[in-house]
């Protein structure tokens, strides 16, 4: 543990202020990518924290003149507050005099009806007219509301039902497809990496498809073949459908599986044959190996990797909100609370249920799991040549991998032939028709330039923050760094509330724009280009830089001439990541679209759940098809232009 | 010894290996003398490393026999063969003990734990790291790292210790202790090793036979005193240490001297182990050290027979020794002067005379 701060701390800050003042150019830098970061991500995460600890409550306030008259008996005010006593729902009551007028202020439960507070206020004043007319010369009535701090929203939280179900279903929910995922990923980077040459390729392919698809384009392929009309409902007249837990979790399962994949993968191959080459030549069979090697060595990565996806299943939105059925979760709860009641307290209560795992995750990966990722000490690679897996476990993780691969596959040829025919099982006839939608097509362009939108502002941001937090000196590095973080940390559904609170009052007001639906979006995914940014940095030798120094170049021309050139591949990592991300947003743009601004990956959404489901696959097979070509023409573009990625 | 134990402990019959296009070990066989310390010496890619791989098993061969101890081993799993092996990076298991690691192949066994417990004490202390056994890897020192990799191979008792560049990666004082470690190791366990290197001082100095390869072949077996001083080609000469050709044609066979003809002169040698006749073109390979270098204007120095002039062009003081590039002719020559304290240093520009002695290992042109 450090000490209490020491005096040496505070000097060192106090000298990085110094330094940083008698730099005009990276002060201005610092302070003005520092101030976008508190306004477009500490600003409204803040803000949905502040709204958990208020209530608001409808107010009335009353004005009454006094009459000025000598024979008159006692002050309005006093009258007044007398006569609406017996109103109901009032909790408090106020008065307060300004010159000749009293005002009161009458402050109802919070779930109490305003309009009706205000009828019950004004019949009473009709009521009692006899009493209060010699006193009053004018009386006027205004609604308010009025917000004070307070532990009621959490209380409620806690004592409704229908509310904490929201929490412990999350939970449920996150822990049953981690428990799924890691070992499914497993078998397929196990396979991948040790598995039969002929197969490493088309697991590596089916493991990662599922990243260019909208994330909850399981769901609607499960809608389609379980749903209330699915074809397997219809066809075996099952009683049950997909909806609710058993299509969430497949749904998730499906969703996650990529990411776990990619992690794992990344794992096994950082450990290399060495160490299971040793264990075999110290007589232990495969299995053994694997319980005692291989498993145990992954052990941390496996865990990092289950953290990640255990904080992704509780923020995801797109596959409770379309094949949940009637189980209630925190991340489409908060959203329904905003949408059907206006419950924003609620809602930010949600919203901190929804952080809070993800930060108590943060911590552990922080502080506990830091530091103990095993690498293979020292030495150059070994022979690629890799010892053949025993049956005893290649067989069960083949037939593992299979189901899942056929699922995956089968998925995505229900969805591409589902948007060519009429109805799919029940009338194949092929036909364009659920490509003729105008409005698919408007939202898949207003994707285009949001993701574009993004992916340029994203990167450039985040790499010049990436080059400060690197090779400049500034005071409060890590924190800035931190709160670079946290847009990415917080899942979506919290990004969104939290832009709709902060940006619907002034001094910014921003909400109903398609500029909000790009920055919140650009300063969600910062993290991203941050982090390339910042390992990339790690590659390049600072001599680099102070060779250009030392021949003369500024500053501002060693960043430009000398460490761009450099980053590029940071850069275009960025890109290509936000603008793939960006198309298929779903969680935080919900809360921030407005008629004209709608994007396509919450139309196809729309779509299905009005039941639309071959347009939905249409708009999702296009969806897809626009990111591959993307993707494509930037690879291209890469090739010839000899950058390097990654 | 017993007859069956002067058998060789490995054999290995017509090994051929293949990358794609590459022929990594094309039609190797040897048999490895029971007892004896190996060295596969070989430049990086010659196929030693492959070789080795296929003794543990690692690779499998795309045709020929390996037996060890009279047991046909070729299609063997690793984890079945009585071999062990030192990898380069030393693979210790990060996540045990140094106990643990030396005690996993016993373990693995299925021994009691008091046995397990006993051998390990035994191999620590064999390789002395007696109080080391609780400590991780990775709070070990190179040097240590190393020794608990060799207690862990010996732990299985294997019939064959294999050694995969086990010294590449200490720095160059602890890789002599090292070497001494694994010598004295070797005498006092009676095991055979096969030991894989391509620095050919480390070869050398350890072993009681050498392997010299190179693409995947092997060129020359013997004693490290064989194939320094008679290497059987250009490569195995150029590989082991520093080396002069002398190329000339034989004009005169004596009885027990014949003459070669070289551009600097002729030189009165003994005869090669072959057959030879006049006209015959042959190759004097001498090292640095077997020419002797002296002032020109020397009156005491020797003359005639087997002397050339010539003038020194370099001189590098390494410390033990002074390494002359010297201009002889058209041809410039290596010498090395062991003791230049004696005779003091030619300065570069010198006239000097050079001595060849007459015994000269020759090679076919």
């Amino acid at each position: 543990m450090m000490p209490f701060p020491d005096r040496n701390m505070f000097r060192g800050q106090i000298d990085d202020f110094r330094h940083i003042l008698g730099n005009p150019g990276l002060f201005f830098a610092t302070a003005f990518i520092t101030l976008l970061i508190l306004v477009f991500i500490v600003f409204p995460i803040g803000s949905v924290l502040i709204k958990s600890f208020t209530v608001a409550s409808p107010t009335v306030a009353v004005s009454v003149e006094n009459v000025v008259s000598p024979e008159k008996k006692g002050e309005a005010g006093e009258v007044l507050l007398s006569i609406i006593r017996n109103v109901k729902g009032i909790e408090e009551t106020s008065l307060r005099k300004e010159g000749k007028t009293d005002i009161l202020l009458v402050r109802f439960r919070k779930d109490w009806d305003d309009l009706k507070g205000l009828n019950d206020i004004k019949r009473a004043v009709i009521r009692e007219k006899a009493l209060l007319d010699p006193l009053v010369a004018d009386i006027g009535y205004r609604l308010g509301r009025e917000s004070a701090v307070s532990l009621a929203t959490y209380l409620d939280f806690f004592s409704t039902g229908r509310y904490y179900r929201a929490l412990r279903n999350s939970i449920v929910l996150a822990t049953a497809t981690t428990l799924l995922v890691i070992p499914l990923a497993f078998c397929f980077a196990f396979l991948a990496l040790k598995g039969p040459g002929a197969l490493k390729g088309p697991l590596k392919i089916i493991g990662l498809i599922p990243l260019v698809a909208p994330p909850f384009i399981f769901s609607l392929a499960l809608i389609i073949i379980g749903g209330r009309q699915g074809i397997l409902t219809k066809l075996l007249h099952l009683p049950f459908t997909i909806y609710g837990w058993q299509g969430v979790i497949l749904a998730q399962v499906i969703t996650f599986l990529p990411l776990g994949f990619l992690m794992i993968e990344n794992v096994l191959r950082s450990l290399g044959s060495n160490l299971e080459d040793a264990a075999c030549d110290m007589r232990a069979s495969d299995i053994q190996i694997l319980n005692k090697i291989t498993i145990p060595l992954a052990a941390p990565g496996i865990l990092k990797a289950a953290l990640l996806v255990f904080i992704l299943s509780i923020a995801d939105f797109g596959n409770p909100m379309l094949i949940g059925g009637d189980v209630s979760f925190l991340s489409t709860g908060a959203y329904l609370l905003w949408v059907s009641e206006n419950n924003l307290e609620m809602s930010a209560v949600f919203c901190v249920f929804l952080v809070l795992p993800s930060l108590i995750i943060f911590i552990i990966n922080e502080y506990i799991l830091k530091g103990k990722a095993y690498t293979t000490i020292g030495g150059k690679p070994q022979h690629s040549e890799t010892r053949p897996v025993a049956g005893k476990i290649l067989y069960p993780m083949l037939g593992v991998a299979a189901v899942a691969s056929t699922m995956i596959v089968f998925c995505f040829g229900i969805i591409f032939f589902g948007a060519f025919t009429k109805i799919l099982m029940v009338d194949n006839t092929l036909t364009l028709e659920h490509f003729q939608s105008p409005n698919g097509f408007r939202t898949l362009i207003t994707s285009l330039k949001f993701s574009l939108g993004a992916a340029v502002i994203a990167p450039l941001i985040g790499i010049i923050l990436s080059y400060i937090l690197v090779r400049k000196r500034i005071p409060w590095k890590k924190v800035l760094e931190s709160l670079a973080l946290l847009g990415f940390a917080v899942p979506g559904t919290v990004m969104g509330i939290g832009y709709i609170l902060a940006f619907n009052t002034p001094p910014l007001v921003l909400t109903g724009t398609f500029a909000i639906l790009v920055i919140n979006e650009a300063f969600r995914n910062l993290s991203v280009s941050l982090e390339a940014g910042v390992s990339k940095l790690h590659q390049i030798d600072p001599a680099i830089e102070e060779a250009a120094a030392d021949m003369g170049a500024g500053a501002v021309q060693t960043f430009a001439r000398i460490v761009l050139p450099l980053i590029s591949s940071a850069f275009i990592a960025g890109f290509i990541y936000t603008f793939m991300v960006g198309m298929i947003a779903v969680s935080a743009v919900i809360f921030l679209i407005t008629p004209g601004n709608d994007l396509a990956a919450l139309y196809i959404l729309n779509v299905a759940e009005q039941g639309y489901l071959g347009m939905a696959c249409a708009i999702s097979s296009m969806l897809i098809a626009v990111v591959l070509v993307c993707l494509g023409g930037l690879k291209l573009l890469v090739k010839y232009t000899n950058t390097e990625i990654f | 010894m017993t007859g069956v134990n002067d058998s060789p402990i490995l054999e290995m019959q017509g090994i051929v290996k293949c990358y794609g296009q590459l022929r990594a070990v094309d039609n190797i066989s040897l048999a490895l003398t029971r007892g004896k310390l190996v060295t596969f010496l070989g430049p990086s890619g010659c196929g030693k490393t492959t070789l080795l791989r296929v003794i543990s098993g690692f690779t499998v061969p795309d045709s020929g026999r390996v037996i060890l101890d009279g047991r046909d081993i070729t299609h063997i799993t690793p984890s079945a063969r009585d071999t062990a092996m030192v990898f380069q990076n030393y693979a210790l298991f990060p996540h045990m003990t140094v106990a643990g690691n030396i005690g996993f192949g016993l373990k693995i066994l299925k021994k009691p734990k008091q046995e397990i417990t006993r051998e390990v004490e035994r191999l620590l202390a064999l390789v002395q790291m007696e109080d080391l056994g609780v400590r991780k890897p990775h709070e070990l020192s190179g040097g240590q790292q190393q020794r608990v990799a060799l207690a862990r191979a010996l732990s299985l008792h294997p019939k064959i210790l294999l050694l995969d560049e086990p010294l590449s990666n200490l720095d160059a004082n602890l890789r002599l202790l090292m070497r001494g470690e694994i010598r004295k190791l070797h005498r006092r366990l009676g095991l055979t090793i096969v030991f894989v290197t391509h620095d050919q001082e480390e070869a050398m100095s350890l072993s009681d036979e050498l392997v010299v390869m190179d693409q995947g072949v092997v060129k020359q077996i013997g004693s490290p005193a064989e194939i320094y001083e008679t290497p059987i080609d250009d490569f195995v000469a150029r590989f082991i240490g520093h080396i002069n050709f002398l190329p000339g044609t034989v004009t005169a066979i004596g009885d027990d001297k014949i003459i070669l003809a070289t551009d600097h002169g002729d030189l009165k040698v003994e005869p090669p182990p072959f057959a030879i006749s006049p006209g015959d073109r042959l190759k004097a390979v001498v090292r640095p050290e077997s020419i002797d270098i002296q002032a020109a204007d020397e009156r005491y120095g020797r003359k005639g027979e087997n002397c050339f002039p010539g003038r020194v062009e370099v001189a590098m003081y390494i410390g033990a020794i002074i390494r002359y590039t010297v201009m002889c002719g058209r041809q410039t020559l290596y010498v090395d002067d062991a003791d230049p304290q004696y005779g003091g240093i030619f300065r570069e520009g010198k006239e000097v005379m050079l001595y060849f002695k007459d015994r000269i290992h020759m090679l076919k042109i």
